[in-house]
């Protein structure tokens, strides 16, 4: 699934890479905090939910090359964050919910 | 990370890759001020202050296979959540020197973890020596006495037991077993006590 329709459909808020949503295949998500963990774990394509907020997240991301970045629960998103996405081409999204919920919501929308 | 052993282990890897014939690593707990203080020091080439001023930017890495360099931020980020701080100095030709400090109490501080393994398995596989000092200091004394902390300590250094065994090797299997007996029970004495 395309992330832009993931985007448009729970309602995500896009904080930076807004160029690189249309075109992002989403094949599947993970949810942690602990980046060591996404690091390890997370597949090529996830669409990652997490609370974490720091810079270091746009690197995890860029390293295992996931879809995107979901911050869970309105957490705050550093500046340098939202300015090292748009540099990076990561797709930083937004969502009020919490990652239970969200993943929830990806789940029923078919991303599995 | 789960364990704060693992980014001392990730510490000690990037003081061996820096050419240093001597780590110094110590871990201090001091309860009665609640703070938890990893620090890593070593001998190796160094760093300028160009490198320096980057050491902790996740997207700056000296490694030519990728271009993304998590060690350091993650732990800097682990220290920082932890209501703590983190700090390199260094100097080029002289070394390295990082410190990591963290609420002890703090919630979501991990546990230090397997030290004894860690260091362990880095010992065995570095040629560097190795000089580790864990440190604990417990509630102070009664009220009214001249007693401060109460201060427990392991200490062991490499070098000197190197000097002891002579020509045999830290990885001969019985030099190994008794390393890991030595370690094992090092850090567990410590642990009895808080």
């Amino acid at each position: 699934m395309k992330l832009a329709e993931i985007v448009d459909r729970l309602a995500l808020e896009v904080r930076a890479g807004a160029n690189q949503v249309a075109e992002r295949e989403v094949t599947g998500g993970y949810a942690c905090d602990l980046l060591s963990y996404v690091m390890a774990r997370a597949k090529e394509g996830n669409l990652w939910l997490t609370v974490q907020g720091h810079p270091n997240i746009v690197a995890v991301a860029s390293l295992v090359n996931l879809a995107g970045i979901v911050v869970t629960e309105g957490a705050r998103i550093e500046p340098a964050t939202v300015e090292k996405a748009d540099q990076e081409g990561v797709p930083l999204l937004a969502t009020p919910l919490t990652s239970y919920q969200l993943a929830g919501r990806l789940y029923d929308l078919g991303v599995k | 990370m789960r364990e704060l052993s693992l980014h001392i282990l990730d510490a000690l890897q990037n003081s061996l890759e820096a050419g240093a014939t001597v780590v110094e690593l110590v871990v201090d707990e001091d309860l009665p001020a609640d703070r938890l203080t990893i620090t890593v020091r070593d001998n190796g080439r160094g760093m300028d202050a160009a490198t320096l001023a980057r050491a902790t930017d996740p997207f700056f890495t000296t490694r030519q296979t990728r271009r993304v360099g998590l060690g350091i931020p993650l732990f800097k980020a682990a220290a920082e959540h932890c209501n703590g701080d983190f700090a390199i100095t260094s100097e080029p030709g002289k070394g390295t020197t990082l410190t990591a400090t963290f609420q002890h109490s703090h919630l979501d501080r991990a546990p230090l973890g397997d030290m004894a393994g860690t260091l362990l398995s880095f010992i065995l596989g570095a040629t560097c020596d190795v000089h580790y000092v864990h440190r604990r200091a417990t509630g102070a004394g009664e009220t009214g006495e001249d007693n401060g902390p109460e201060v427990q300590e392991f200490e062991f250094d490499t070098r000197e037991i190197k000097a002891e065994l002579g020509d045999v090797s830290l990885s001969h299997p019985a030099v190994r077993e008794w390393l890991q007996k030595l370690l094992a029970e090092g850090e567990a004495g410590l642990s009895a006590v808080g």
